[in-house]
């Protein structure tokens, strides 16, 4: 489809194009920019964004002067959201083996069922949730958060699993299998490598969903050395001998876009991939 | 039809085991256990966390049913008291409401975008990954930016209009549902327009080459080479986009909580959030519950349009 | 009832958590941010002198009954907390509370103790809560504004038509300067500042037996028409209106606020981190002069199923002990123990004279639907205030309220 080059044309359009990045980018980059100021600066309007009284990382001290730290609170979220991702891909990769290449009773079933659960918004189960995982114990446990998350994630993940497999061609697991390799052998050694870019997509939605997860974190966590980034950053937010610490808030912000935009910039290609396939399906 | 689609270009293999059926019988045996196997841990998670949950919440919908102390048998009281919950249907009509703007506003930057960003380039690619970028902060990061952005004293919107002289005093956007609520869509929209976006471009690049280049040679314009051909033929795209859209704000829990606090005036408060409010705050699960059933079947509808929306079409174009 | 599966899970808990309830040598300890003044060093005090460590983790308020009714139900509750007196009777009543009746009354001062807090901790006739904190609501007004505005700096608002003359005068200062602040979305700041205001007519927004709602009266209306009358004057500024209690403290504080309604625990933080600030504190008053307070403030509570109760007990001796009960008290909550409150107040700012005061006349409502009623940011008591202050339509306000605190009513009893 050759345009006819027409510089106003394509002048007009990367004007409008920069415009409407910037447009997107700013709030990012006004929160960033706001978590530099020194704290009494934070507290007036962000006009200029960008400090204007010296740059200082004072925000990010005094956001770990709350909870138990913010080492401690990250890393409930580092292990939280990273367990989410190595259950998510391991169950998923199992399952979406055996609806590509088993045949057993009910398959069709089972698939339709885990399928459905993504037509159920999870809201609506949160009480039962919260009654299940007190009565194992897993209520107030991270364990138990990444319980959910897992679930949540498998009906995506299973089915973008079973099409990355169906696109594997059957010859060649069956010429692994014909030198005697076992079904597990065959799946890790010869299956994996194959089907990466699909357990790359699946990983990234399970890091996103569970690193930014605000609502089951609220309610089945209690204890709040336990609290993940987004419980303690919205306990900040409500402030401390009745008022705001914005510079905190800002800096909490920045923290946990952090890890998601770097994620998404260095894997975008499996991101839309991801986000496609399922469009198209 | 679609190129992306990875089971068209692959034949399913699971259903055409030619080659193992003449192998022996203790054999094929083996491979269902251990097909079975594979989606055990798949399936227990569902049955627990998905399944069980969701029966118990239609039986936990007859009781009275506190967190603490023990659950008593009430019939249909709950489904009684629920009608005569006012603050109930507030918050129902003003999830359907807020579904409603919050989509039409989503489509109608997005598609714009979609067009905008649909042709290749290094540019473009930049463009089209900026506009993405805040789809990838969560919707709790997003709306405690958001809220910092709106708050009248320190914020960014009242004083910004202030200085420019839009407004001579300061405005609370947090006091009036409306300004509340206008601030919310626009949050809304920057934080999900990419995604949409990046949908229906997917669904606007499937549009096959030949049909468009015959188009053109007969003479169609951009504008109709867009209605007529490109709109029919991305349907299904267009539906999935829009049921995603629906459902996703029918659930609006994040952004009322944390920015408004379904304030002013419970003016704001979503369907969620009153569920979460009666179950975790007033402490009556059994109400919470009945109060899900609700929402449930709502989504289950709308779930049901979506798959006689997107159903195979019957005869392709 | 849950009771045996609970304790199962706190085992199993213990042997997960591994530091936080290693049982016998420390206790886990949860409170509001609000007393998060004093706690800290109450507890540093105590830890220092004793083999048990206390552990204590400040939950925002708005937080607090949700997180601690989720954690008691889950089995992963904290050994003890402050926690609001008005939440006592339902915890109690829900079987999550240690009885402490007989701790109790072997104290030696036990009659001494605050008795609003001892009547909102009994239900059933046992002891589940025992004073810890004391707050009264009280009015405080800003001398150097009273001084540039022209107003005798050393005589606060005494009556309604005070107020507002006070507060517009103030007002007239212009700028950022305004006469009158209450934070209009905080449900709990106004149940402790809004509801004197009906108390000191006589009224209450619930019948005394607890079963009739009584919100659409004219007592409601009149204090609702001060408010009103303050904001036509101009003299509340815009953030007020949705500020969920973030600022109930600050705003006052930041110096340009004339007369605000607010606590005892304000005295605390304005000496000991405003020191500049120069203020004074009086009685919130009835149209007519009528002081009226409300008598908040935590109690102290053990859940149930504690083990070291020996520890508890430590503690108890510990708060009440001269030494604390006076370091609390220059940190902004009353003494609670009224056999040494002159002495914990000695050399303390003269102020605290007019919060005991009003400590003593303070009422606490007590109902097992406190939190549904006044303190929910979803329930109606907030929802009357915003519509009725905010809004066109006082009677619709009065006549949704009533309503819907029947309707909680109802089903409560």
């Amino acid at each position: 489809m050759a345009r006819r080059p027409n510089p106003v044309a394509a002048s007009s359009y990367h004007l409008a194009g920069i415009t409407l990045s910037l447009a997107f980018l700013a709030p990012l980059a006004w929160a960033f920019l706001s978590s530099l100021k020194p704290a009494a600066e934070a507290r007036q309007p962000p006009l200029p964004p960008w400090p204007t009284t010296g740059v200082t990382v004072e925000n990010y001290i005094t956001l770990d002067g709350y909870g138990a730290g913010f080492w401690s609170h990250a890393s409930n979220s580092l292990i939280v959201t990273l367990s989410t991702v190595v259950l998510t891909v391991i169950i998923s990769v199992l399952a979406g083996y055996g609806f590509s290449r088993f045949r057993f009773p009910f398959k069709g079933v089972f698939f339709i069922m885990i399928l459905s659960t993504i037509m159920i918004p999870f809201q609506s189960i949160l009480t039962p949730l919260f009654l299940i995982l007190s009565k194992a114990g897993l209520q107030n446990s991270l364990a138990g958060l990444v319980m959910i998350y897992v679930t949540l994630q498998l009906p995506f993940s299973i089915f973008m699993m079973r099409n990355a497999f169906d696109a594997v061609p059957i010859e060649i697991e069956e010429a692994a299998r014909v030198d005697g390799a076992s079904v597990l052998t065959v799946l890790i050694r010869v299956m994996m490598p194959l089907v990466a870019p699909g357990i790359i997509t699946v990983a990234i939605f399970a890091f996103l969903a569970a690193w930014n997860e605000f609502l089951a974190a609220l309610i089945f966590l209690t204890d709040q050395d336990k609290y993940t980034l987004p419980v303690l950053i919205v306990a900040v937010r409500s402030g401390r001998y009745g008022s705001i610490d914005w510079g905190s808030v800002q800096a909490g912000v920045t923290v946990m876009m952090i890890p998601c935009v770097i994620l998404f910039l260095l894997l975008q290609r499996y991101y839309v991939r991801g986000l496609t396939a399922g469009a198209v399906k | 039809m679609s190129a992306t689609d990875p089971s068209a270009a692959a034949p399913r293999p699971a259903r055409a085991p030619a080659v193992r059926s003449g192998r022996r019988r203790g054999s094929q045996r083996r491979r269902e256990i251990a097909g079975l196997l594979f989606i055990l841990p798949a399936m227990a998670l569902v049955v627990t966390f998905f399944l069980i949950p969701l029966c118990m919440t239609v039986w936990m919908s007859f009781h009275n049913w506190p967190l603490m102390g023990a659950p008593r048998w009430t019939g249909l009281d709950n489904y009684a008291a629920m009608m005569k919950d006012r603050r109930f249907w507030n918050a129902m009509n003003f999830t359907v409401w807020y579904s409603i703007v919050a989509t039409i506003a989503i489509f109608g930057v997005a598609f714009p975008l979609a067009l905008f960003v649909e042709r290749t380039g290094r540019a473009t690619s930049f463009y089209r990954t900026a506009i993405f970028l805040p789809v990838v902060v969560g919707f709790g990061s997003a709306s405690l930016l958001w809220a910092w952005l709106m708050n009248v004293d320190s914020g960014l919107f009242s004083p910004a209009a202030q200085a420019l002289g839009l407004t001579e005093r300061p405005v609370n956007l947090m006091a009036t549902t409306d300004g509340v609520f206008w601030s919310i869509i626009v949050m809304v929209v920057w934080k999900t327009a990419g995604f949409t976006m990046i949908l229906l471009m997917t669904g606007l690049q499937s549009v096959p080459h030949d049909i468009l280049e015959a188009a053109r040679i007969d003479g169609a314009s951009r504008f109709q080479q867009f209605w007529r051909i490109k709109l029919p033929l991305m349907k299904r795209t267009l539906a999935l986009a829009l049921i995603l859209s629906v459902a996703g704000s029918m659930l609006a829990f994040d952004q009322f909580y944390i920015i408004s606090n379904g304030g002013p005036r419970n003016s704001t408060l979503t369907a969620v959030y009153w569920i979460f409010s009666q179950s975790f705050v007033s402490f009556k699960l059994g109400y919470g519950a009945a109060l899900s059933m609700v929402l449930l079947v709502i989504l289950v509808v709308i779930s049901l349009v979506q798959l006689w929306l997107l159903r195979s079409p019957t005869g392709d174009k | 009832m849950f009771s045996k599966l609970t304790r199962g899970s706190v085992i199993a808990l213990a042997i997960g958590m591994g530091t936080a309830a290693t049982a016998q040598e420390t206790l886990s300890m949860w409170a509001r941010t609000d007393v998060e003044n004093f706690l800290p060093q109450v507890v540093a005090a105590f830890n220092a002198t004793h083999e048990t460590q206390i552990n204590v983790q400040f939950i925002p308020p708005g937080e607090l009954v949700q997180k601690f009714a989720t954690a008691a139900a889950g089995g992963s509750a904290p050994d003890i907390l402050s926690l609001d007196l008005i939440y006592t009777p339902a915890f109690a009543a829900a079987g999550q509370l240690a009885d402490l009746t007989d701790l109790a009354q072997a104290l030696p001062y036990f009659d001494h103790l605050s008795p609003a807090h001892l009547q909102a901790g009994s239900y059933d006739g046992r002891i589940y809560g025992l004073p810890f904190s004391a707050d009264s609501s009280v009015l405080l007004w800003n001398k150097d504004l009273y001084a540039q505005a022209g107003l005798d700096p050393e005589v606060g608002p005494t009556d309604w038509d005070k107020i507002l003359e006070q507060a517009t005068a103030v007002r007239a200062l212009g700028g950022d300067i305004y006469g009158y602040y209450f934070s209009g979305a905080c449900a709990g700041c106004n149940a402790f500042t809004f509801l004197p205001y009906i108390w000191a007519q006589g009224s209450d927004i619930v019948s005394e037996d607890g079963t009739k709602a009584n919100i659409d009266t004219p007592e409601a209306r009149a204090a609702v028409e001060l408010y009103r009358s303050l904001l036509a004057a101009d003299a509340i500024p815009q953030g007020a209106e949705t500020d969920t209690g973030t600022n109930f403290f600050s705003a006052f504080a930041s110096g340009n606020i004339g007369i605000a309604t607010s606590g005892a625990f304000a005295i605390g933080i304005l000496n000991s981190q405003y020191g500049e600030m120069n203020y004074g504190v009086t009685y919130i008053p009835g149209p007519d002069g009528t002081p009226s307070s409300f008598g908040g403030g935590d109690n102290f509570v053990v859940t149930a199923g504690t083990e070291n109760m020996e520890a508890v007990g430590q503690f108890i001796d510990h708060i009440y002990s001269v030494e604390m009960q006076t370091l609390m008290a220059e940190f902004g909550s009353l003494p609670v123990r009224g056999d040494v409150a002159e002495q914990a107040l000695t050399g303390l700012d003269a102020r605290y004279g007019v919060a005991t005061d009003a400590m003593a006349q303070g009422r606490t409502p007590s109902t097992v639907v406190y939190n549904d009623i006044y303190n929910s940011a979803t329930g109606p008591w907030l929802q009357f205030l915003q519509e009725a202050i905010y809004g066109d339509d006082v009677d619709e306000a009065a006549a949704i309220a009533q309503e819907t605190i029947q309707m909680i009513l109802d089903e409560a009893n």
